[in-house]
């Protein structure tokens, strides 16, 4: 196999593969009205496609195209070589389609609607390889009403391969007809062609000019069909610029040109369509971009919120700090007498709190329990929460109160039928669905804000409990538990036996333990209080920080999961279509189109 | 001329002022405007300033593109006047030749209106692309005296804003010299153009340019034919011209009269072959000037005057729209937009304590003293317990904020369901209401509404308020009942005298005079109020049946009462949203409606289709 034949193989590979996605993404669905539109009409392009590749190797059509007077009908009896299609000085001429062809030629692969057409078999060096089809004018009917020329040659368009875009000095300004070329020449390869070469001025100048706009132009061939015809009549070779369009027309477009003038087509085609598909979306963005702040704005808001209150409560709640520090510092410090004493405060405190853990007031004061504890206090409070869901909840635990919610809905969904998106937006939530989401973002963010709470509990125990002030605590401590030793000691060892004043009793009296119990207390109370309140210092401070830290943090997820959902999936498609359209003119860009046809831009 | 003639020019005067008056009074109908509409081009082009006692005729040679209307211009011009150019679309700007002497006589930027008139220069000048309507206008010696002669931009080409003044000067003119091809004598816009000019009764001279000379001879009868029959066109003359090009350039093209008999019928003999050349200028400059001008003048009042596509059309338009604008107001109206039902109560401590206030200051003399006395103490008192109860249950919210807060979900409820009405208002598709209301919904909208009326509402002060609907009330009562007025003054004074005793009691309780019916009373107060869009009413109902049924009894006298002042605290406050939400939500669409729905009624409207029948008996 020759290598430009592999590379034909691939080529055609890419461009099945490149109308496979196209099917895959005119089969996904999307709840957004402007990709609804975008697969409308890709599968109405993917229709098209699919007869253009069928007849891949059939004979190309080639159609004229033009006002009406233009002599189309000249032009392809010259082409012929012989008077096949009526012309003449009446206007409209032609109003049937004329459909020119070999006898042999096998018309039924083209898939044209025979019964619309003049069918004429002639055997003409120039229709070995294409079917040449006279169209009526598009520019003598006001409207395209039933049985008009412009309804007949509308129906014929979108079979031709190549448009012979036919005028003259009098018509190439024409509005009309450029206006219909403009929708005729999608997916067509043209050839331009000025008439009436022997009364009128060459206007190929300004012609091109006009065209260049819109279209590529590599040739424009200014004829004389009448003299061509006559030439060919009495067997004298036509010459000049009619000679090559003939030439063009009749041994360049082989067999292998064909297939390219088809593929060229099927990928301006998909082009034109996908470009459209983009442009339309692109329209339509912005609105999609403005729910995605709206969103985002909303989201902040509910974030706002839960900060602010997560901030207060644990302002608020300082018995439950002092719990969690001095659990933490015990923790570290392992068995040591201040240790001791301050594990049985904590512990005491811990009791406490765990008989009252069940009328805690707040989830806030559950995450600084600790997270562990926490999540599972909150989970079965949410179970609790769905089971009585149908009660009214007084307030939310952490500051989302449903008026909140209900205004973050109410924006959203304006938002929402601003970007189209209206059947997201007609099914919008109860107060309770409401309320159930915003426990689950409730949850999502105390797990994080339980982590760093925890994260804080332990750096603070770590910093205001180092080796200096354990050894000052601990002495202070000891040396009340020194003192008395000794003045037991001393009683037991040396009063006892060595006083010489037996008068008194030489042991320490009941009062004297009584008196040290209770002097014990008071001093280890007071340690443990000077301690907290040294762990407590600047934890106001501290609570503000990570109350900020939490406000730079985002929630992944807001209160609209289906829509913020809605939303990326848009972009994705949107890319989708952006790589369709790259791929699609890399294949058109790589493709070899026969140069000497023009096309639109 | 004759006084009809003056009568009808003094109508159409009033006419184009009492439409121009009419399209600005009209303009929430949101109709198309009237520049560009047929009719009104004709009244204000051709009707307004022609209707002089001067009679002028306004020739202009149209046609389409590169088919050589310059050409035939020169030719009538006798000179260059007008450059030519093998490239289509050459002329862009209206060429004017003019008698000696007219330019003086007339007004030509009132007959050329919508054209900057320019003096000609050079022949090159109606070429050059400019976005301004432009008119180069030259006098020439040539041109019969009463006679405009002008060259035209083309008709079909693809620079649309050349139609647009070919059919401005195709309007004012009196005679068209229509230039015709083989190529182009059947295309779509051709037809279209001449079919207006045969509606509007012009003189027409066509003239078949680029004959091929002795193949054509038996084609052009069938050509006139055609076109003829699709526009309606009667022709005064036709000419034929042959396919000659240097002969064209160097001005000297002859003409050949196409002669078929029987003209006007055009029943299909094909003429005669045309041998005589002729003068176009001459037979032109022969035309009976004061017949077509009145023909003329007459076809384009008979425009203006048509049922379908004149004024009488548009006069149905306005009625028609006006009728729609009527049912979608009718609409709005019939269904209140904004319902409120149970507006919350405003909390019976407040209440209370504002009556007990006013009536504080009703108390005089010794009365007065004592009541003061036994207050400051009874405050002095309450005080510690007040700080131990919010020592151990924290602050308590104040009763006006609460208030506040349920107000404000109120507020919320009454924003949603109206959201949830203009959903189902933009559902139902109303093509007016229809983009008012998409934009109503989206969220631009909506934020700002909230914003908006979080912002006013938390602005509210409702202290004073509540303060001053209970010194309305409490007056009222006074000046209503002053028996019970004065019964309970007795009764405040006994209460004085036995205050040591009472005080406490009182004050641990909590209540003044209305005693402790007020709970149930306020609780089941319920509100509605309802704003009517489109009549831009806000009317709030109160519960008046509990109101009556608890007066009944003489027991329920000051319950009676009581309710009463929260029904009213409660109607102020819903009235105060409806105003917001009418005014910041729906602005002034809700006039508009009504404005629009007038415009027929109007005395603009009545004078122009006074004027209407006055014209089209004249007619």
């Amino acid at each position: 196999m020759a290598d430009s034949e592999l590379a034909q193989l691939e080529l055609f590979a890419e461009i099945d593969e490149l109308v496979r996605r196209l099917r895959d993404f005119v089969e996904a669905d999307s709840t957004w009205e402007p990709l609804g539109h975008c697969r409308a009409i890709l599968r109405r392009l993917l229709g098209r496609v699919e007869t253009l590749r069928i007849r891949l190797e059939a004979p190309l059509v080639v159609a004229t195209f033009g006002g009406t007077g233009v002599g189309k009908s000249s032009l392809v009896n010259a082409l012929v070589g012989r008077d096949c299609t009526r012309t003449g000085r009446e206007r409209p001429t032609t109003t049937l389609p004329v459909l020119i062809a070999n006898p042999d030629t096998n018309l039924d692969s083209l898939g044209l609607p025979l019964p619309e057409f003049e069918l004429v078999r002639i055997d003409s060096p120039i229709l070995r390889d294409i079917v040449v089809v006279d169209c009526p004018d598009p520019d003598t009917s006001e409207g395209e009403t039933a049985g008009s020329n412009l309804a007949r040659l509308r129906k014929m368009l979108p079979h031709c391969d190549v448009l012979l875009f036919v005028s003259t000095q009098q018509k190439y300004r024409s509005a009309r007809v450029s206006d219909e070329l403009q929708q005729a020449a999608e997916g067509c390869r043209l050839l331009f062609v000025q008439t009436h070469a022997d009364r009128d001025s060459d206007i190929r100048e300004d012609w091109r000019r006009q065209l260049a706009e819109k279209y590529a132009v590599p040739d424009v061939f200014f004829v004389d069909s009448v003299r061509a015809l006559q030439d060919q009549q009495v067997g004298r070779r036509p010459s000049g610029d009619f000679a090559r369009l003939q030439d063009l027309l009749t041994s360049r477009i082989a067999s292998s040109q064909r297939i390219q003038v088809r593929r060229a087509n099927l990928l301006d085609l998909i082009h034109t369509a996908i470009a459209h598909c983009r442009e339309h979306v692109a329209a339509n963005l912005p609105a999609i971009e403005k729910l995605e702040t709206a969103l985002e704005t909303q989201r902040q808001r509910l974030h706002d919120a839960m900060t602010a209150r997560l901030r207060d409560e644990l302002v608020a709640s300082q018995g439950l700090w002092e719990r969690r520090l001095l659990t933490a510092v015990t923790e570290r410090w392992g068995v040591s007498p201040f240790s001791s004493i301050l594990r049985v405060y904590s512990g005491l405190g811990n009791l406490i709190a765990s008989a009252t853990l069940w009328r805690a007031r707040s989830s806030v004061q559950m995450a600084l329990i600790g997270v562990v504890q926490g999540t599972r206090w909150l989970s079965s409070k949410q179970q609790e929460r769905e089971a009585e869901s149908s009660l009214q909840r007084a307030a939310s635990s952490l500051g989302l109160e449903d008026d909140l919610l209900r205004e973050s809905q109410l924006v959203l969904s304006g938002f929402l039928r601003d970007a189209k998106l209206t059947t997201l937006s007609s099914n919008s939530k109860t107060v309770q669905e409401l309320r159930h989401e915003a426990a689950r973002v409730e949850v999502q963010f105390l797990g994080d804000a339980g982590q760093r709470i925890d994260g804080m509990v332990e750096d603070v125990a770590k910093r205001r409990s180092g080796k200096l002030i354990r050894a000052w605590y601990e002495t202070l401590l000891l040396s009340f538990i020194g003192f008395v030793l000794y003045r037991v000691l001393k009683s037991f060892f040396y009063d006892s036996m060595f006083a010489e004043d037996l008068r008194h009793d030489p042991y320490l009296s009941g009062a004297f333990y009584i008196n040290a119990g209770v002097i014990f207390l008071l001093w280890s109370t007071l340690l443990v209080m000077m301690f907290t309140r040294r762990l407590r210092c600047g934890l106001q401070r501290q609570v503000d920080q990570l109350a900020a830290d939490l406000a730079r943090q985002r929630i992944s997820e807001g209160l609209f999961p289906a829509w913020e959902e809605a939303c990326r999936d848009i972009h994705l498609h949107c890319e989708t279509l952006d790589v369709l359209a790259t791929n699609a003119s890399s294949v058109r860009d790589r493709i070899a189109t026969p140069v000497q046809f023009g096309a639109a831009r | 001329m004759s006084s009809t003639y003056a009568a009808c020019a003094e109508h159409v005067r009033r006419l184009h002022s009492a439409a121009r008056q009419l399209e600005v009074q009209s303009r929430l109908l949101q109709l198309p405007p009237l520049a560009g509409r047929e009719w009104f081009e004709l009244l204000e082009r051709k009707l307004l300033p022609q209707m002089t006692d001067d009679a002028f005729l306004v020739v202009a040679v149209v046609g389409g593109t590169n088919i050589g209307k310059s050409v035939i211009f020169n030719h009538l011009a006798g000179c260059r006047a007008s450059a030519t150019s093998p490239f289509a679309s050459g002329t862009k700007h209206p060429v004017c030749l003019v008698p000696p002497g007219f330019a003086e006589r007339h007004d030509l930027p009132s007959i050329f209106r919508g054209f900057d008139l320019h003096e000609w220069s050079q022949a090159d000048a109606a070429l050059e692309d400019h976005p301004e309507h432009r008119l180069f206008w030259r006098t020439s010696d040539a041109t019969p005296s009463n006679l405009l002669i002008l060259d035209t931009p083309d008709i079909d080409g693809d620079v649309r804003v050349n139609w647009e003044r070919a059919d401005n000067i195709r309007r004012c003119a009196d005679v068209l010299v229509a230039v015709l091809t083989q190529q182009k004598y059947n295309d779509a816009a051709v037809k279209q153009f001449f079919r207006k000019a045969a509606e509007e009764d012009k003189a027409v001279l066509i003239v078949f340019n680029q004959v091929l000379m002795p193949d054509d001879e038996n084609f052009w009868p069938i050509w006139l034919r055609t076109f003829c029959q699709e526009t309606g066109v009667q022709p005064e003359f036709v000419y034929l011209a042959p396919a000659d090009r240097r002969a064209a350039e160097e001005n000297r093209l002859p003409f050949y009269v196409g002669q078929v008999s029987n003209l006007p019928v055009l029943s299909g003999q094909v003429g005669n072959l045309p041998h005589e050349t002729c003068s176009l200028k001459d037979d032109i400059s022969a035309l009976h000037f004061r017949e077509i001008k009145l023909r003329t003048l007459r076809g384009s009042l008979r425009s203006v005057l048509n049922p379908e596509s004149g004024l009488p059309a548009y006069l149905t338009e306005i009625e028609r729209r006006s009728a729609e604008f009527k049912s979608a107001s009718d609409l709005l109206s019939t269904h209140q937009l904004a319902e409120s039902k149970d507006w919350p109560p405003m909390p019976n401590s407040v209440v209370v304590q504002e009556v007990r206030l006013w009536w504080q200051q009703q108390r005089e003399g010794w009365t007065k003293k004592v009541h003061n006395f036994y207050n400051a103490i009874g405050s002095g008192m309450l005080k510690p317990f007040a700080m131990l109860r919010n020592h151990w249950q924290g602050e308590r919210t104040p009763p006006l904020e609460q208030y506040r807060q349920r107000e404000w979900q109120t507020i919320l409820d009454t924003v949603e369901s109206v959201y949830e009405r203009l959903r189902w208002f933009a559902e139902l598709g109303n093509p007016l209401l229809q983009p008012r209301i998409e934009k109503l919904l989206g969220g631009k909208s909506r934020v700002e509404l909230l914003e908006l009326l979080k912002t006013r509402h938390d602005l509210t002060d409702l202290e004073y308020e509540i303060r001053e609907l209970v010194g309305i009330e409490m007056e009222g009562f006074r000046q209503d009942s002053p028996q019970s007025f004065q019964f309970m003054k007795w009764i405040d004074h006994g209460a004085a005298a036995v205050r040591p005793v009472t005080s406490v009691c009182l004050f641990v309780t909590g209540f003044g005079p209305a005693g402790h019916a007020v709970h149930q009373v306020a609780a089941s107060t319920a509100l509605q109020f309802a704003v009517d869009i489109a009549g831009g009413t806000v009317s709030a109902v109160a519960g008046e049946s509990a109101i009556s049924g608890a007066a009944a009894t003489s027991a329920g006298f000051f319950e009676a009462r009581f309710r009463r002042l929260h029904a009213r605290f409660a109607a102020k406050r819903a009235s105060w949203l409806a105003r917001m939400l009418k005014e910041h939500l729906f602005g002034d669409l809700p006039d508009e409606l009504q404005m629009a729905t007038a415009v027929p009624q109007s005395e603009t409207f009545q004078t122009v289709r006074e004027t209407m029948g006055l014209l089209q008996s004249s007619l």
